[in-house]
């Protein structure tokens, strides 16, 4: 643990009772998708700083780190909780530096400059006792714009990447690549749509773009290594962009990446900042998280009181399937990432 | 505010089982403290209550409420998920036997406000019953008289979820989802043929039959519900509710409807040891998210997955050459050592596992001992036990504290420990020859199946409890079952009656009830009664059998003046006292000596007699040869020649 931080606390009663019902909205399901976790995450967060009686950094830092280490914990497949969590703190921090007159380019910064910096920084969380409440709140009312524009702004973007007469291929449902689809839908490009393990999401968001003006042909998820030599980009959603430039993304889409480097058919993945994770594409627990049986088969038939079911949630596609990200901010390199990261959220909050 | 109240969906969960079917564990503990794959059930299902949207609910305990009160007050202090959305009451009540008594009590106590959601304590589900309540509140706008929406989940019908529970046979009126017939088989029943009321065919143009139903014993009710059980007061449980409803449809005006799960739903009822094990391997298997086996532990995540299935506690240790197969569960700080070979099993905390040990399809629960080279195949072994080296176990349910000797060899026993003498621990065996026998201790009621483990892995027939005990003592009785079960019923009260020294006006009651319980004819009613009277198991033991009718007689003449009043009814009753006395060996060749007491205490009249007695003959019956018949009418004839005589 850092020098600068206080010692693990626990919450007291009310926090963990708030904390407690967003983990349980969120796991039965109230609170669906990463953006809509992102966007409840930092709601929490407001009210449970707004709160707090205590006004000085040290203390609030402590606090939201406390509650982002119960969130991590329960709710480890949702890395957006975690994020958002760190995004705050690093704006406590950033507050607190401001005030006390000292360079806000705290990331990142070279070794020499770190050494010589410490006592300095050191004393950057001492008890102060100045109300950042009100410049927190600002902060996080600039965060919750940024969520809401992370859409739109991915999607303007679209133009550049998408040209006429492209054959594209996405694989499964997502909301953020209709988007995208969409606003380059002017340009006369072809869509291919491989089916995701989520079928039924699938043809209805083949069936929304087909409306809406883009030729769409719905593919198999097993056709997509044949189609493969004939497209020319890959869009993808991810869930989540890790920290050494690799992506998250919904079960079986190793394969389309794969198959896309194989064919050397570049690979665009759209991440939204608040998808950028400091986490390490490591084996672990998260990357083996297992969906609910019956979304690979409906509780019904002998077999499946009989079989094992394993419908693994995640695919972890790695750095060199990757050509592009595409953050809010532009697109990035997935070597780039590390860089974003830093920007983002201070190293110290990297471990909750 | 008020209005805020209206709309908060209530929910009854009834905690008791009214069964046998988990001796002895249930003895000592509360069903919803049983651990299913290491969570208590109740967790399970005050969970899926709050997931599902549901703001308050009633727990209705008939026994150890204390074990359950101080459950969920230590989860409030741990500030539980569930606790903070969920408004959770407990009722108990020691007096209530049943599941209809349970009804009655809540309707008594005004508790539930509306419309509500029923289910018992071994329902585990996931559905969305806020969506379901809805439906019912339509299905009720098209129909005022609608009770109740049973909701069932669909599956193949050799899943082991039907298979090894009671099936149940559905006719329903396809357009409109209202149930026409509802039948209960026993496990495994041979019964090929299915019988339908021609009326539920000709009045609905479109009727569905339904074999591949899993009851998940959920319903969600109307307000009419808990008065419709006070009315009736021989509703006993969910069952006789449905059939009452069913058969008196027009004079209660309600009616029943179902409705099925979603496919990606999951809902199912543990009613025995072997959809224990099954619901617990589905848990396992993630079919029943939300709820999965981090549960009760406030989503910490403590477990370690390790693949194929496979769960451990992260401070749980395992040694290097031992083997997890598939589907295991292990529970905090146990240990398992060397060469030992665990597949499909759940273990909990604080156990030690020896070496060479193999355990399959087994649940072991906390703080258990299990030494060297033992085998343990489809037992359930609870807390506190320690399994001697050597040892073999199949099919074992073993209570908590018992203690294994060495290198015993045991299929299909039920173990208890029991206490002499302050300290002195012995186990006490249910002995079982065949290792079959013990699934047939459910002789208490007669609608329990005791289903035990399978021990050898194959769905053997011999798991299956064939006959219980109502059935049983009267096995060349060609009467159907119902109303064999009512003549069991009548004698009971009749006995308890005649011990107890009760008013016959009370008797009469029960026999109504019982009456209406099992859709007795009146004429069969005279019958049974009499039958019934000479039937009771003090005149087995008794020594002079005709003093005893005769007192029997005296005592229960209200009751069969009640009944035998008219000439068609002292037919009935002649008749019964025909069948007693070619039934029961107690009234061997003394047939003439009842009726004469009949006779005498003016309850069947002259003519009646002769008429009888005609029969008697005609029938070929072998009571007209025997000598206190012949004797007894002669007796008469000369009696009424005297009379006439001296008119």
């Amino acid at each position: 643990m850092p020098p600068t931080e206080g010692s693990l606390k626990d919450l007291d009663d009310k926090t963990s009772e708030s904390v407690v019902k967003f983990v349980s909205e969120v796991r039965s399901g109230k609170i669906q998708g990463s953006e809509n976790i992102a966007v409840a995450t930092v709601d929490l967060l407001e009210k449970i700083i707004s709160e707090s009686e205590t006004t000085n950094a040290l203390s609030l830092c402590n606090l939201v780190r406390a509650v982002g280490r119960n969130l991590v914990q329960a709710l480890p497949t949702e890395l957006a909780a975690g994020n958002m969590v760190r995004r705050v703190l690093r704006a406590i921090r950033d507050e607190q530096r401001a005030h006390a007159n000292q360079s806000v380019e705290g990331a990142g910064e070279s070794l020499q400059r770190l050494v010589l910096a410490a006592p300095s920084r050191r004393a950057t969380l001492g008890p102060a006792a100045r109300d950042l409440k009100e410049p927190i709140r600002d902060h996080i009312a600039e965060l919750r714009a940024e969520l809401d524009a992370s859409t739109s702004s991915i999607s303007s973007q679209a133009r550049s990447h998408v040209h006429a007469d492209e054959l594209l291929l996405t694989y499964g449902a997502s909301a953020l690549v209709e988007c995208f689809l969409r606003a380059a839908g002017t340009r006369r490009f072809r869509l291919l749509l491989a089916e995701g393990p989520d079928v039924a999401e699938s043809h209805a968001m083949a069936a929304r773009l087909a409306t809406a003006g883009v030729s769409v042909a719905l593919v198999g998820g097993a056709a997509v290594g044949a189609l493969m030599p004939r497209v020319n980009k890959v869009v993808l959603g991810a869930a989540a962009a890790l920290a050494g430039g690799a992506a998250l993304a919904t079960a079986g889409a190793l394969a389309v990446t794969a198959a896309a480097a194989h064919h050397a058919v570049s690979v665009v993945v759209l991440s939204p900042l608040w998808s950028l994770s400091a986490l390490h594409a490591r084996g672990g627990q998260l990357f083996e998280a297992l969906a609910p049986a019956s979304r690979a088969l409906p509780y019904q038939g002998v077999e499946s009181a009989l079989v094992r079911v394993e419908a693994p949630l995640y695919d972890v596609v790695p750095p060199e399937h990757i050509t592009l990200f595409i953050t809010n901010l532009g697109g990035s390199s997935p070597s780039y990432i590390y860089r974003l990261l830093s920007e983002l959220y201070d190293p110290n909050d990297y471990q909750l | 505010m008020e209005n805020d109240k209206e709309n908060i969906i209530q929910a009854v969960v009834i905690m008791d089982l009214f069964n046998n079917n988990f001796e002895p564990i249930s003895n000592k503990n509360p069903m919803g403290l049983l651990p299913v794959a290491g969570v208590p059930i109740i967790d399970y299902v005050l969970e899926s209550l709050v997931s599902g949207g549901v703001g308050e609910a009633i727990l209705f305990c008939c026994q150890d409420s204390l074990q359950i009160k101080d459950h969920v007050k230590k989860c409030k202090e741990n500030k539980v998920p569930w606790s903070i959305t969920l408004d959770v009451q407990i009722i108990s009540s020691d007096t209530c036997q049943t599941m209809g008594d349970v009804m009655r009590e809540i309707d008594a106590a005004g508790l539930v406000r509306g419309y509500f959601i029923l289910l018992g304590i071994n329902s585990i589900t996931n559905i969305n019953f806020a969506a379901l309540l809805e439906q019912h509140k339509q299905t009720c706008k098209k129909d005022k008289g609608a009770a109740m929406t049973l909701v069932y989940k669909e599956v193949a019908w050799q899943h082991p979820l039907l298979s090894n529970d009671k099936t149940l046979l559905l006719a329903v009126d396809g357009r409109n989802h209202k149930i026409l017939m509802h039948q209960k088989y026993k496990p495994k029943s041979k019964e090929t043929s299915v019988s339908l009321p021609l009326e539920c065919v000709l009045q609905h143009s479109e009727v569905k039959l339904h074999n591949n139903l899993v009851d998940a014993n959920i319903a969600i009710c109307s307000p009419s519900v808990p008065p419709l059980f006070s009315d009736n007061f021989d509703f006993q449980n969910r069952d006789d509710f449905i059939h009452g409803i069913l058969i008196n449809e027009d004079i209660l005006a309600s009616s029943l409807y179902y409705t099925m799960m979603k496919e990606t739903q999951y809902g199912a009822a543990i009613t025995n040891w072997k959809t224990y094990q099954t619901v617990c391997w589905d848990i396992l298997h993630n079919w029943v998210y939300p709820l999965s086996i981090e549960t009760d532990s406030f989503y910490k995540n403590t477990f370690m997955y390790m693949g194929r299935h496979i769960f451990r506690k992260t401070n749980s240790s395992l040694s290097r050459s031992c083997t997890l197969v598939e589907d295991v569960l292990v529970g905090a700080k146990t240990h398992i050592s060397d060469m030992s070979r665990v597949s499909k099993s759940m273990i909990g905390n604080n156990c030690t596992i020896g070496n060479h040990v193999i355990i399959h399809g087994s649940h072991i629960m906390n703080n258990v001992v299990i030494k060297d080279n033992c085998q343990i195949i489809n037992s359930f072994i609870n807390d506190n036990c320690i399994v001697e080296m050597n040892s073999n176990l199949e099919g074992v349910v073993a209570s908590d504290n018992v203690c294994i000797e060495e290198g015993s060899n045991l299929k299909g026993n039920i173990l208890v420990e029991t206490i002499k003498n302050g300290n002195d621990i012995t186990l006490k065996k249910t002995s079982s020859e065949s290792g079959t026998e013990w699934e047939n201790e459910s002789s208490g009621k007669e609608d329990d199946e005791y289903v035990g483990f399978d021990e050898e892995w194959s769905n053997s027939e011999s798991c299956y409890s064939s006959d219980s005990s109502a059935e049983s003592s009267l096995p060349d009785s060609p009467i159907p079952e119902d109303t064999n079960i009512f003549l069991q019923e009548v004698i009971d009260s009749l006995a308890r009656g005649y011990e107890e020294n009760l008013k016959c006006d009370y008797l009469i009651l029960e026999i109504n009830s019982s009456r209406y319980a099992y859709n007795i004819q009146l004429h069969e009613v005279n019958f049974f009664v009499v039958r019934a009277l000479l039937s009771m198991p003090i005149l087995e033991d008794t020594k002079s059998v005709l003093s005893t009718v005769k007192d029997i007689l005296k005592y229960f003449r209200p009751v069969i003046s009640n009944y035998i009043k008219t000439k068609s009814s002292i037919m009935d009753c002649l008749k019964a006292v025909e069948d007693s006395c070619i039934k029961n060996i107690w009234l061997d060749g003394k047939a003439g000596q009842i009726i004469h007491l009949l006779y005498e205490a003016d309850i069947v009249d002259e003519d009646s007699l002769l008429e009888w007695y005609e029969d008697l003959k005609e029938n070929e019956s072998p009571l007209k040869d025997q000598t206190s018949i012949v004797k007894f009418f002669e007796w008469l004839q000369e009696a009424s020649e005297e009379s006439e005589d001296s008119d």
